[in-house]
C-alpha cells in the first residue's frame, strides 16, 4: 500500500542542539485531512516546513507516493502550501497570483487561462481579478491564496493556520468551505492549527503534538473520549483526572485503580495510574447501574438559567467539577449549598491512561 | 502652553538651522552670476552669466582660461556609473546572502563595512603603494575604480540589508511550493519587492562615486576626475567660473534625484494601479 504521505520517526534538531520534532510516525492515505494540533511551539509548524521542505530534516525519512524526498528541494515537491499570513504576491493582481505558478511553468496562455477562470470561479474571485490583492479582505486573500496553491494540483496541501489571522466569522465561513473543497478534491490536507475546534470540526485524524513529540493520532471523536496520555487528557475538551494506584483488570477490556475517592473503573487494563472522566460525564444522582463508579462531594455553587442548572461540586480534596443539569429537575431545585451530593459515572466514559 | 512658546522658537532654530546648511550652496549660486570683471567675491558689480558662457566656451578668449573639465567629467560620470552596476550587483548578492546566519557572517559583515569607515587618505596611498610595489599603473578605471568599489559597496549592502530585514520570507516560500525554482523565485518575485531598494543603493552608489576626491587623488594616475580636476584650478586663482560649474553639477545632482524620485512614485504607483494580465 502506497501512502500519500509518509514519515518515518521524522526529527530535528537545531544546530545548538535544541530538539524541535523528534520520531514523528504518521501514514496519510489519499484524499485524508490530517490536522496538526498543539499548543504554540510544540513543533506542528516545524513539522509541517519539514513536509514542504522548507526546514532541513535531521532525522528520518519523508515519503510522498512511495517517493523519498526527504532531500528534494520544496520546488520539486508534490506539495502545496498555504499560509497564516497569506503571502500574496503584492506586485501582481489576483488573476497573476493564481496563474503564477502554471506561467513559470510554461503552460500555453490559452490552457492557463482556462484553469485560472475556473479556479477564480470556484473560489468567486472573478470580481477580483484584476484588482491588487494587497486592496482585499482577509477572507478574500486567504481564498486567493487557496486558489493559487490549487491551481498548481498538488498531490498533497500544506495549510499552515491558515484561519488564524481571520475574526472569528470568517474563520467559521472558510472553515466549512475548506471540508466541502476538500472532499470535492479528494486531495491529502494536512492542516496545522492550535485551535482545537478547528482541528477536531475539520479532520479525519488529528495528530496532538506537544514539545516536539507526537501524543496522540485519533479521530477527532476517539481523541475526545479516548485520551491516550495525560496532556491529551488536559488539552482536548474538559476532564477531571484522578489519581490512584493500579488494582488490575475488571474484565471486559475494563480496569480498575485505587483512588483517594474509592475504586474508579474505567476503560483500561488496570495497571495504569490515572482515571480521566470527561465533564458531561457526571450525573448529579446516582443511575444505580451495576459497577457505576460513586463520587462524593458538596455543592458549592448554583446557578440556574433559564433551563440549564450550573452546578459545581466541590470533592473532597477542594477539586471542583462543573457540572450541567436541567433545572426542572425537582432534587436538582431541592439541593441547598453545602449539602451533600454523590456524583455518579458510567464506567464506559472513563478512560485510564498512563501518567 | 508649553508648545506656544516651544514651537515657534523650534521653529526658527530648524530654519537657521537648514539656513546653515543650504548657505554655502545658495551664496556659490549667486556668485556664479558675477560679471566680467567681478572676482569670486561679493559685492556683485553686475548680474551676468557670462561665466556660464565662459564655461560653455562661447566668449571670445579672456584673460582667464577655461576651466579643463570637458574630459574629466565624461571619466567621472563613466567611472560613476561603473561602481554603480558593480556595488549595486554585490550589494544586493551579499545582503541576500547575510539572509541567512551563516558561519563567519559576523566578521564578513563588518568587513565589508570597514570600505566606507576607513579614512579614504589611507586607503588611497595604500593602493597607490601596493599598486607601485606589483607593478601596476595607476588609472581612474582601474585602482581607483576598485577603490570606490570598496568604497560604495558597503552604502549599497546596508540600504539592501534594510530592504531585506523588512522583506516577508513566506511570499518566496509560497512560489517555491508553487512549483517555481530559486532563480525564477529571485527573478519574478523577490527582485520587483526589492526594486525600491535597488533604486536607493544605486543613487547612492552613483552619486558617492561622482564626487569622490581623496581615495581618487592618489589612485588616478594621470587622467584626472572631474572633482580633481576642479582641485587642480584652485592652486592657481579661483574665477567665477567654478562657481558656474559647481551650479551646473548641482542641477545634474537634482536631476538625478528627480529622476530617482520619479522612478520611485512609477514604480509604487504601477504596483498600486489596476492593471490587466500580462503575458508571461
Amino acid at each position: 500500500m502506497v501512502h500519500d504521505l509518509e514519515l518515518i520517526s521524522v526529527g530535528k534538531t537545531y544546530p545548538d542542539g535544541t530538539v524541535a520534532v523528534s520520531d514523528f510516525d504518521l501514514k496519510v492515505e489519499k484524499g485524508e485531512f490530517v490536522a496538526f494540533l498543539g499548543p504554540s511551539g510544540c513543533g506542528k509548524s516545524t513539522t509541517l516546513r519539514m513536509i514542504a521542505g522548507f526546514e532541513d530534516i535531521t532525522n528520518g525519512e519523508v515519503m510522498m507516493m512511495g517517493r523519498n524526498v526527504t532531500h528534494v528541494p520544496p520546488e520539486k515537491r508534490p506539495t502545496s502550501m498555504i499560509f497564516q499570513n497569506y503571502a500574496l504576491f503584492p506586485h501582481m493582481s489576483v488573476r497573476e497570483n493564481v496563474a503564477f505558478g502554471l506561467d513559470v511553468k510554461g503552460m500555453p496562455k490559452a490552457e492557463r487561462d482556462t484553469k485560472v477562470d475556473r479556479i477564480l470561479d470556484m473560489f468567486d474571485l472573478e470580481q477580483f481579478a484584476d484588482r491588487k490583492a494587497d486592496k482585499l479582505s482577509g477572507g478574500q486573500r486567504q481564498r486567493i491564496a487557496l486558489a493559487r496553491g490549487l491551481v498548481v494540483e498538488p498531490e498533497i496541501l500544506l495549510l499552515d493556520e491558515p484561519l488564524g489571522a481571520l475574526d472569528a466569522n470568517l474563520r467559521r465561513i472558510i472553515q466549512n468551505e475548506l471540508k466541502l473543497l476538500q472532499r470535492e478534491l479528494g486531495i491529502t490536507f494536512i492542516f496545522v492549527t492550535h485551535a482545537q475546534s478547528e482541528a477536531l470540526g475539520l479532520s479525519d485524524r488529528v495528530v496532538v503534538m506537544s514539545n516536539g513529540v507526537v501524543e496522540q493520532i485519533s479521530p477527532p471523536r476517539e481523541l475526545y473520549r479516548r485520551p491516550k496520555t495525560p496532556f491529551v487528557a488536559d488539552f482536548i475538551g474538559s476532564n477531571t483526572v484522578f489519581e490512584g494506584s493500579p488494582k488490575g483488570a475488571a474484565g471486559n477490556g475494563f480496569g480498575r485503580i485505587e483512588t483517594l475517592f474509592g475504586l474508579i473503573e474505567g476503560v483500561g487494563q488496570g495497571n495504569e495510574t490515572l482515571a480521566v472522566v470527561p465533564a458531561e460525564a457526571f450525573r448529579i444522582t446516582p443511575l444505580d447501574t451495576p459497577g457505576e463508579v460513586r463520587i462524593e462531594g458538596t455543592l458549592s455553587e448554583r446557578q440556574l438559567v433559564g433551563a440549564v442548572g450550573h452546578l459545581k461540586v466541590r470533592l473532597s480534596d477542594s477539586r471542583e467539577v462543573a457540572i450541567e443539569v436541567s433545572a426542572d429537575r425537582p432534587d436538582v431545585r431541592a439541593l441547598t449549598l453545602g449539602a451533600p451530593v454523590t456524583l455518579g459515572i458510567d464506567p464506559a466514559a472513563i478512560t485510564l491512561i498512563h501518567a | 502652553m508649553e508648545s506656544r512658546v516651544l514651537r515657534p522658537v523650534l521653529a526658527i532654530y530648524s530654519s537657521i538651522f537648514l539656513l546653515f546648511l543650504y548657505g554655502p550652496m545658495i551664496v556659490l549660486a549667486i556668485l556664479s552670476f558675477q560679471s566680467v570683471d567681478g572676482g569670486p567675491q561679493f559685492p556683485i558689480r553686475e548680474w551676468s552669466t557670462y561665466w556660464y558662457q565662459h564655461l560653455l566656451g562661447l566668449t571670445e578668449t579672456s584673460r582667464v582660461s577655461q576651466l579643463p573639465v570637458g574630459d574629466s567629467l565624461i571619466r567621472s560620470i563613466v567611472l560613476a556609473f561603473m561602481t554603480t552596476v558593480v556595488s549595486t550587483v554585490l550589494g544586493v548578492m551579499s545582503a541576500e546572502a547575510f539572509r541567512i546566519k551563516f558561519k563567519g557572517s559576523g566578521p564578513a559583515f563588518y568587513l565589508i563595512i570597514l570600505g566606507m569607515m576607513v579614512p579614504g587618505v589611507l586607503v588611497g596611498l595604500g593602493m597607490a603603494l601596493l599598486s607601485n610595489t606589483i607593478g601596476i599603473g595607476r588609472a581612474w578605471w582601474g585602482t581607483s575604480f576598485v577603490l570606490h568599489v570598496v568604497y560604495t559597496y558597503p552604502f549599497a549592502f546596508l540600504v539592501m540589508l534594510a530592504i531585506f530585514n523588512r522583506f516577508d520570507r513566506t511570499v518566496e516560500e509560497a512560489a517555491l511550493s508553487l512549483g517555481v525554482s530559486p532563480a525564477q523565485t529571485f527573478r519574478r518575485v523577490t527582485f520587483p519587492i526589492i526594486f525600491p531598494g535597488v533604486l536607493s543603493a544605486m543613487l547612492f552608489s552613483f552619486t558617492l562615486s561622482y564626487d569622490e576626491f581623496s581615495r581618487t587623488l592618489f589612485t588616478a594616475g594621470r587622467d584626472l576626475t572631474l572633482p580633481l580636476s576642479i582641485y587642480g584650478t584652485f592652486s592657481v586663482e579661483i574665477y567665477p567660473n567654478i562657481f558656474a560649474f559647481g551650479v551646473l553639477t548641482t542641477l545634474f545632482s537634482f536631476t538625478l534625484l528627480v529622476v530617482y524620485g520619479l522612478l520611485m512614485k512609477r514604480f509604487t504607483s504601477k504596483a498600486a494601479r489596476f492593471k490587466g494580465q500580462e503575458d508571461g
